[in-house]
């Protein structure tokens, strides 16, 4: 048990929180923790979620991706904009589906054959996304969607919510390829040194390609599953999500320099993101305060780990 | 011999240098009110606080690091000045409210600092979760109300003009001047170079890339200070949106003109440069006279703005290699 | 002299567990030239780092000129008159020369705050010139060739009138013309009473510099011997602890088809007009002078670069060029020379290094086997000798000879037709050095033709059955090896006209 602590100290540490957290809550609010509640709070974190997935991948690459909330918020605008002159919603959201696609290759383009650095890469084209969202939709929301259209974002199948079960998927394909794939040994690669594996033949750049557009048709995927969900789309859904969704993966203790990385711990880090806001925001009806925690816990989360591997290299 | 290093940045400049001429001339010479003193002014003064604030990020791209916090920052240091002078709130005198805004700036500046450079935490954790936890922190202090009653001194740095310049812009004036020298002239100033050149190298020459990094990261908050006192005071009420968005047009002018994410290369010069150019977009856009919806287009050609200059650098160096890029 | 000039008293380092030195004592006279020899690992850069101030060891003293030396401060050894040229580039790219000789220790104007720019200027055009180097002031470092890099290096340290100046590896990337300047240098040094401690790997260097000689072997010192009491295999003897024989001269191997076939390869600003070919069990050695364009060659053959014109061609089959994927298909490797940036991923295991180039074949449906990963890895690992605890732990504990080791086992695994080594023996100690050789011989036997690039003559001739000389982008001779001698390559690598 201590050699299995051993091995994953950080994902200990998040499940520890966790725990800590959810037993102060079951002491303190009962109702908080119970299966219903929790079932119906679950509904706000499926997106986010579903966006750490490739983000992890790519992180591990030692790539970073902020264009992912406002590709998101392009692909709801597409998705609003063509249902609203009649193209049918399946259509509509295969199209929401295609544009993110289209916006993660062109981050992929710059990445990969332009060599440009993956911060400034996302950093304009989270502008440049945001902005075509708002130029096209002039800021106007869509509604009026279907009911039947709901199911992506609200269903169940067999007793199991929808947008949870297409997470789970996700999460479990990546666990696939991260631990016993050729291309998930390949991320790790390139993230400890990325010109090494090159010289060693490694794909680079078609790879790049392949996670730039994955994290792109993830945020199409989820703009989907956002607008049938709230039955709005609108071009500032997602403000600040990619923050979000990279506070969960570092948290999760995944290294921005790359070579480093779980899904597991991915998870753990939505998790507590999920439950810490939704705690104090059920405790304190306070959403200020969730970020201020979330915040810290971010920095302080990165500086014990990186305490811990001191004192690891060391010892 | 061609001295390509130091001609590759002087292309950066110049380019957009070149761009803004254009821009400009086009500009007017399609609506002439463009150039009018009144225009001029009003665009150098929307400049201003990112002109500011750039020195300080230059500095810090400089060394390798970033911060992304300076957007949050200013809505909190614009928070705490309005509760400290307001006269619903604190009420106190200009000057104080000056002093303590200034103080709150290079507190949280070297906190950040300190977490990068002792701490070992990547700064963009560092600044990631800052802006997270300060726009909390603005919100809650706020209490969701805006702020009124700031004192007429304060007030005055926003609105006020010597000889007819606004405050700002020579404040603005000043700060990039002042860095501008401290970049060229200075030891200290080019161990900032050499710490982003050469990590490595520049600790076995003996400098302190911790008291280096805490400087700037200190350094940069002041400055944040200094643009929310003559930025935030030209409104009458402070609200708690202040600042959002900021450091991503501050990131996106200093790239554009020139400064690299991994440290050692980057002028004042070109982070002013790209700062007007940025600065200007939502003018040139009315000023064109495509129509209200234009100007919901701003951001997108700012983000376009960056990509335009990275592709005219991976075209100037047409010399493909499987390196990294420095 | 009765008191030396330094004394440096039982020191000691330990890294994270590791240790680096123990109780290293040593003493140096005013004006000697003392060489420092030892494999990779043994504790040469460690106490280098020691008397420069950017270490400090946990025990120990250091005495310079009768003053107790203020250890783990780089200003306060500079204080002392110690300058260090260290091994690891240790310049600022973005910089102009100038500001590179002076970062630290800026001449300033106006009371300290500005910097006295003509001052620096001109000072750093005397030392460059004293240096015989042409090259202007304002020069950005990045812009230099690594031979004028190094020089910098020596310019900065010569900047300071120092009373002990340290070299690490200073000739790694100097022409021999260079070496000659460097070595009048520092015989001048000498003969103003300056201490000079020179760590090389290049015996022959020391044995001409030096006075004396210390040995250090795993974190201690072995001896300290005149160089005129001591022989090359002794010395050998000393750093190794046992008996070493240089691999024996491999015999020319028996022709057959050819296999690379380059022709008329072209990039401006880098190489003209190179054609040659390497046929099966061959070993070519491209050779010439620092910048002639060696590396260069290679990195467009393997596609790590573009070309203007030219084809490469392998087993008849012509590359796309700038495409490492259509290389690495066709067969071709490439062991560069820069093995911790291009050659492993050092965090990673030594089984994970080792099985890179050849993962897809290791794998069913993109799914990883264990079993064959671990197979590989542990054949490779006795192939080849690497010494290391087991395959999980990260290549960057291995010395600098086992991750070269590595490094070639992992293209081993992928049974390349053809082999380009570059510079497969730098900073690798004598040990791991005949072990290479030997792997080398073996490849060649077993059919692969290589292609050895390599500024160490004797091993080009020790290796090769053809020798490609090359100056200044273009090639400018040819030689079996039978007809090889060092003068006749020199001749051959040398701009025309120079002695």
């Amino acid at each position: 048990m201590k050699a299995l602590f051993r091995r994953y100290p950080h994902e200990w540490i998040l499940v520890g929180l966790l725990t800590g957290l959810l037993l102060a809550a079951w002491r303190l609010d009962p109702p908080f923790v119970s299966v219903g509640t929790q079932a119906e709070l679950s509904t706000h974190i499926w997106e986010m979620a579903l966006l750490t997935v490739p983000m992890t991948l790519i992180i591990i690459t030692a790539g970073i991706d902020l264009s992912v909330g406002a590709t998101m918020a392009l692909c709801a605008v597409v998705l609003g904009m063509t249902f609203e002159r009649g193209t049918p919603v399946a259509v509509a959201s295969l199209l929401a589906i295609l544009t993110g696609l289209a916006c993660g290759f062109l981050n992929g383009v710059f990445v990969a054959k332009v060599r440009v650095h993956p911060l400034i890469v996302t950093l304009a084209t989270m502008s440049a996304y945001r902005g075509i969202a708002e130029g096209l939709s002039l800021a106007k929301p869509v509604s009026g969607f279907p009911a039947s259209f709901a199911f992506i974002g609200r269903g169940e199948w067999h007793g199991i919510s929808v947008p949870g079960l297409i997470v789970a998927l996700a999460m479990l394909a990546a666990w696939v390829v991260l631990n016993r794939s050729v291309l998930g040994r390949f991320l790790f690669a390139i993230g400890h040194n990325e010109t090494a594996s090159r010289f060693s033949g490694v794909p680079v750049d078609r790879i790049k390609l392949l996670l730039y557009s994955l994290a792109g048709t993830s945020a199409g995927l989820a703009a989907v599953m956002f607008v049938s969900r709230r039955n709005t789309a609108k071009a500032d859904i997602a403000t600040g999500m990619e923050l979000d969704v990279v506070t969960a993966v570092v948290l999760g203790g995944a290294s921005l320099f790359g070579g480093r990385g779980r899904i597991v711990g991915t998870l753990l880090g939505v998790l507590l993101i999920h439950e810490t806001r939704e705690y104090v925001s059920w405790r304190w009806q306070n959403d200020e305060l969730i970020l201020v925690v979330i915040g810290a816990l971010l920095i302080v989360s990165v500086l014990v780990n990186t305490l811990l591997t001191r004192r690891q290299a060391v010892s | 011999m061609t001295v390509s290093f130091r001609n590759l940045a002087a292309r950066r400049e110049t380019g957009v240098a070149v761009l803004l001429g254009l821009t400009v001339a086009v500009v007017a010479g399609l609506n002439p009110a463009f150039v009018s003193g009144a225009n001029i002014r009003d665009m150098l003064v929307q400049c201003a606080p990112a002109a500011i604030v750039g020195c300080g990020l230059t500095f810090v791209l400089l060394t390798g690091e970033i911060d992304i916090s300076l957007g949050s920052m200013m809505g909190f240091l614009a928070a705490v000045m309005g509760l400290a002078t307001s006269s619903q709130y604190g009420n106190l005198p200009a000057p104080a409210g000056i002093a303590i805004t200034l103080a709150a700036g290079t507190a949280i500046g070297l906190l950040n600092g300190v977490l990068v450079s002792v701490g070992r935490v990547p700064s963009i954790i560092v600044t990631l979760g800052m802006l997270t936890a300060l726009r909390g922190l603005t919100e809650l202090i706020m209490g969701g109300k805006w702020i009124s009653g700031i004192p007429p001194g304060l007030r005055y740095l926003g609105t006020g003009t010597v000889i007819g310049v606004p405050i700002s812009i020579w404040v603005a004036a000043v700060t990039v001047v002042l860095a501008w020298l401290f970049a060229r002239e200075t030891p200290a100033g080019r161990r900032i170079y050499a710490l982003g050149s050469n990590p490595k190298a520049a600790v076995l020459a003996g400098l302190s890339p911790t008291r280096i990094k805490l400087f700037v990261f200190a350094l940069t908050g002041f400055l944040v200070a200094v643009a929310t006192l003559v930025g935030t005071t030209q409104l009458s009420v402070i609200e708690s949106g202040i600042g959002v968005g900021f450091e991503m047009v501050v990131v996106t002018s200093v790239v554009v003109g020139g400064a690299s994410i991994n440290g050692g290369k980057g002028t004042i010069l070109g982070m002013l440069l790209g700062v007007i150019l940025l600065g200007i977009v939502r003018t040139v856009l009315i000023f064109l006279n495509l129509g209200e919806t234009s100007v919901y287009w701003e951001r997108a050609i700012q983000g376009a703005f960056i990509l335009v200059a990275v592709l005219m650098d991976h075209l100037a160096s047409r010399r493909k290699s499987a390196e990294v890029p420095t | 002299m009765n008191t030396p000039f330094l004394d440096i008293n039982n020191i000691s380092k330990t890294f994270g567990g590791v240790r680096a030195l123990t109780n290293v004592s040593l003493s140096i006279e005013s004006g000697e030239i003392h060489g420092l020899c030892g494999e990779n690992g043994a504790g040469k850069s460690t106490l280098i780092k020691v008397l420069g101030g950017s270490v400090r060891p946990e025990t120990g003293s250091v005495t310079i000129n009768g003053q107790p030396l203020p250890l783990g401060s780089v200003p306060a050894s500079e204080e002392a008159g110690i300058a260090i040229i260290h091994q690891e580039s240790a310049a600022f790219p973005h910089l102009d020369t100038y500001d590179n000789v002076f970062v630290g220790r800026e001449i300033r104007r106006f009371g300290g705050v500005v910097l006295d720019r003509a001052r620096m200027k001109t000072e750093t055009a005397t030392l460059l010139a004293r240096l015989e180097q042409r090259f202007d002031p304002r020069t950005p470092v990045g812009d230099l060739q690594p031979a004028q890099r190094q020089m910098v290096a020596i310019a900065r340290a010569l900047s300071r009138n120092c009373r002990l100046m340290v070299m690490d590896e200073p000739t790694a990337s100097l022409s021999t013309r260079e070496t000659g300047v460097l070595f009048r240098i520092i015989r001048q040094l000498k003969a103003d009473g300056v201490s000079v401690i020179y760590v090389s790997h290049r015996l022959e260097e020391v044995f001409e510099l030096a006075d004396r000689v210390t040995v250090l072997r795993d974190g201690r010192k072995v001896d300290t011997v005149p160089t005129n009491a001591i022989d090359r295999a002794g010395l050998i003897r000393l750093m190794v602890g046992r008996d070493v024989s240089d691999a024996r001269t491999r015999e020319p191997s028996v022709r057959a088809g050819v296999v690379l076939d380059v022709d008329g390869l072209t990039r401006a600003d880098a190489f003209t007009g190179i054609s040659f070919q390497v046929r099966a069990g061959e070993v070519v050695a491209l050779t010439g002078l620092v910048g002639a364009g060696r590396s260069e060659v290679a990195r467009a053959i393997f596609g790590v670069d573009g070309r203007d014109s030219g084809t490469v061609t392998v087993n008849g089959r012509t590359l796309i060029p700038a495409d490492i994927q259509a290389a690495v298909q066709a067969g071709i490797a490439l062991v560069p020379e820069d093995r911790q940036r291009s050659g492993l991923a050092a965090p990673m295991s030594v089984k994970a290094n080792l099985s890179l180039a050849v993962l897809k074949s290791l794998a069913r449906v993109g799914i990883i086997s264990d079993a064959k990963e671990d197979a590989l890895a542990v054949s490779m690992m006795n192939r080849m000798a690497i010494k290391a605890e087991n395959t999980e732990v990260a290549a960057e504990t291995l010395s600098g000879g086992n991750q070269q080791k590595v490094v070639l086992g992992k293209w081993l695994a992928a049974s390349p037709r053809v082999l380009i080594l570059d510079e497969p023996t730098r900073g690798i100690d004598v040990g791991a050095k005949a072990e290479v050789y030997d792997l080398i011989g073996k490849l060649a036997d077993g059919g692969t033709a290589i292609l050895l690039i390599s500024s160490e003559l004797p091993e080009v001739l020790r290796l090769s059955d053809r020798i490609i000389v090359m100056r200044s982008g273009r090639i400018s001779g040819e030689l079996p090896r039978e007809e090889a001698t060092q003068e006749r390559i020199l001749s051959l690598a040398m701009p025309e006209g120079a002695a």
